[in-house]
């Protein structure tokens, strides 16, 4: 088990280290000259060799490829073209807009995967309707789903914001930068409803997609699950349906559909990117949708590294999780 | 074994089984006309998709059928030649996946240890990073362009083809016709693509059709983002995020284009599940 562990880390890790490696290349064979846009492009061509010299662009590869490293370790995601501020410093600033959308979108998926995998494999009147209505949900594309969304919700019917975080006087500050929480620990109760209001329409987008998923690979382990002879002894000891379905079903069908969930991870992170956009959320998306046509490699590649650490974190993360469940899993 | 499980279904099959016909015969009629459209584009299509045809912010009417943009071309003519760009470059993003799947898949499965565990740790570490974030750093470090967010989405798109057939290669490769073949002292080469290449087709072609759908969605992303083709071009996704902006008044401009690219996912993933069920002896 402890070797399993790890393992899994140090993979992990490898991962990790190969990621910077792809993003050290693509930096490199980006067409913008960092070196240029940070001198201007009235510079003379000594200014221009000067500058490169004293940032250490003109060392080998590998060398360069090392100061990249080190400069990661120390937390230093090198300077935002556009921004002119450090990368880290605008991570950080977006982070907490995202991270909370991220939240609320795994809880509404969560929920939506459970309630379409439960419905659906026990049956009940109406489940085919409502997963139909979630499979043609899922070939659309999010901004489509965003688009829509703000269309009937805020447009026609005027229940719920469109864009940005809050519309509050005042808002809360920090400690932890997630408004709703915020809130609360202020004692503000209106900065919380009114951030939980701005909330609904990006956070259920971007739920939709990775809830199918999940909803569908859990509805066919679960079909398995009420298929077998325990469940059939379950109900020959005359369990009650429910708690077949809970006690007998669910914890036996959940190792398949976590590992999905570790998966649409990625699928959530590049939804973040497009709902930002739509939904004007101040966050490290809209951050990464802006640094695109200025051509801000350090910026697009800081927000990748950031979004691909943190998914193979949550995968080895799953991984682990799923070797508690069911340790058979440990080879 | 097939025969028993079938009659132990018996009592729904045939409700479901006419109702999954409905649903395959739709999903391929769908797919049939959007290939017709896609094709048939300059035919099709009553304007040019670059030609200004009247006032800009037309709403949809008898003469544009979804309304005109902001520099008054015609959407319907845009989104048509649009799906034409979308459905061929979906199509090239899995051949070349397929492709270089093949290569590095048949390589690591028939090749020796060394080579299969090198590629391998390779592939996993590719399916280890989100795809399609990988893809937006490619296509943004390489400049905005269609040639570009091809390759961008190509190069991250080929692990799960080499996982599959180097699965397959190992399988097929204990198989006795390919013993026996060995056995009889043919060349490698033409064990492998007379023999072990023709027996892994299936799982391919069923692969790919089901991967078809995820790529139109993903190209459609990058393309939103502004990661495909400069903006007059056609583009389903470019489209959509140029009309973000007025859409509040202008709604047809930015939902149509997006419609159309949720027709051709739907569509490509029920023709897919059509050759899967097909191909796995209507399972």
């Amino acid at each position: 088990m402890i070797s399993f562990i790890s393992r899994r880390i140090a993979g992990a890790g490898a991962v990790c280290l190969g990621l910077t490696v792809v993003l050290f290349i693509l930096q490199h064979m980006s067409a913008v000259d960092p070196v240029r846009i940070l001198v201007g492009p009235s510079a003379p061509q000594s200014v221009v060799e000067e500058a490169r010299h004293r940032l250490g662009y003109d060392q080998p590869l590998v060398v360069q490829w090392f100061h990249y490293l080190q400069g990661l370790v120390t937390g230093n995601l090198q300077t935002s073209l556009r921004t002119q501020r450090p990368v880290t410093t605008d991570l950080g600033q977006y982070l907490p807009a995202s991270i909370e959308l991220a939240l609320f979108a795994i809880v509404i998926a969560t929920v939506l995967a459970l309630t379409l995998g439960l419905l659906t494999a026990a049956r009940k009147k109406g489940s085919g309707l409502f997963s139909g209505g979630l499979l043609a949900l899922s070939s659309a594309p999010t901004f489509l789903l965003a688009l829509l969304a703000v269309l009937l919700f805020y447009s026609t019917l005027h229940w719920l914001p469109a864009t940005g975080r809050i519309s509050v006087d005042n808002p809360p500050t920090g400690p932890t930068g997630l408004l709703t929480v915020d809130g609360l620990l202020h004692g503000r109760l209106d900065a919380t409803v009114d951030a939980v209001r701005h909330l609904i329409l990006p956070a259920t987008c971007l739920a939709m997609l990775p809830a199918v998923a999940v909803g569908r690979v859990l509805r066919s382990s679960l079909t398995t699950a009420m298929g077998s002879e325990y469940v059939r002894t379950a109900r020959a000891k005359g369990m009650s349906n429910s708690r077949i379905l809970f006690r007998h079903g669910l914890r036996n069908s959940a190792v398949t559909p976590l590992s999905m969930a570790g998966l649409q991870l990625g699928t959530l992170f590049a939804g973040l990117v497009i709902v930002e956009t739509v939904f004007a959320w101040p966050g490290i998306g809209l951050y990464l949708d802006q640094s695109i046509p200025t051509a801000d490699f350090p910026a697009i590649a800081g927000t990748t590294l950031l979004l691909g650490v943190g998914y193979v974190l949550a995968n080895t993360a799953v991984d682990i999780i799923q070797t508690v469940l069911d340790p058979r899993i440990v080879r | 074994m097939t025969s028993l499980v079938l009659r132990a279904r018996a009592p729904w099959t045939s409700v479901t089984r006419v109702r999954g016909r409905l649903r395959i015969g739709g999903g391929l009629l769908t797919f049939a006309i959007i290939t017709v459209v896609a094709l048939g584009a300059p035919l099709v299509a009553p304007y040019g998709p670059l030609e200004p045809i009247g006032r800009p912010f037309q709403p949809p009417s008898a003469r544009t059928l979804f309304g005109t943009d902001d520099v008054g071309h015609d959407v319907f003519s845009r989104v048509l030649y649009g799906t034409r760009q979308s459905w061929a470059s979906s199509l090239v993003v899995v051949l070349v996946g397929v492709a270089v799947g093949l290569l590095i898949g048949a390589v690591a499965g028939l090749g020796p240890r060394w080579l299969d565990e090198i590629l391998m740790r390779v592939t996993d570490a590719f399916l280890a990073i989100p795809a399609i974030l990988v893809a937006i750093a490619v296509a943004a470090a390489l400049g905005p362009s269609l040639v570009h967010a091809l390759v961008a989405i190509s190069l991250v798109w080929w692990p799960y083809y080499a996982r599959i057939v180097r699965g397959e290669a190992r399988a097929l490769r204990q198989r006795p016709h390919v013993e026996a073949a060995v056995a009889s002292g043919i060349s490698r080469h033409r064990v492998v693509v007379r023999h072990v290449l023709p027996g892994m087709a299936s799982t391919l072609v069923v692969a790919a059709s089901l991967d078809i759908g995820y790529v139109v969605l993903t190209l459609a992303g990058l393309s939103f983002l502004g990661l495909g083709a400069a903006p007059p071009t056609p583009e389903l996704g470019a489209m959509a995020a140029q009309g973000l902006s007025y859409f509040l008044t202008a709604w047809w401009i930015p939902i149509f284009p997006a419609l159309a690219i949720a027709v051709i996912t739907f569509a490509a993933n029920v023709a897919g599940d059509a050759v899967a069920a097909r191909a796995g002896g209507g399972r």
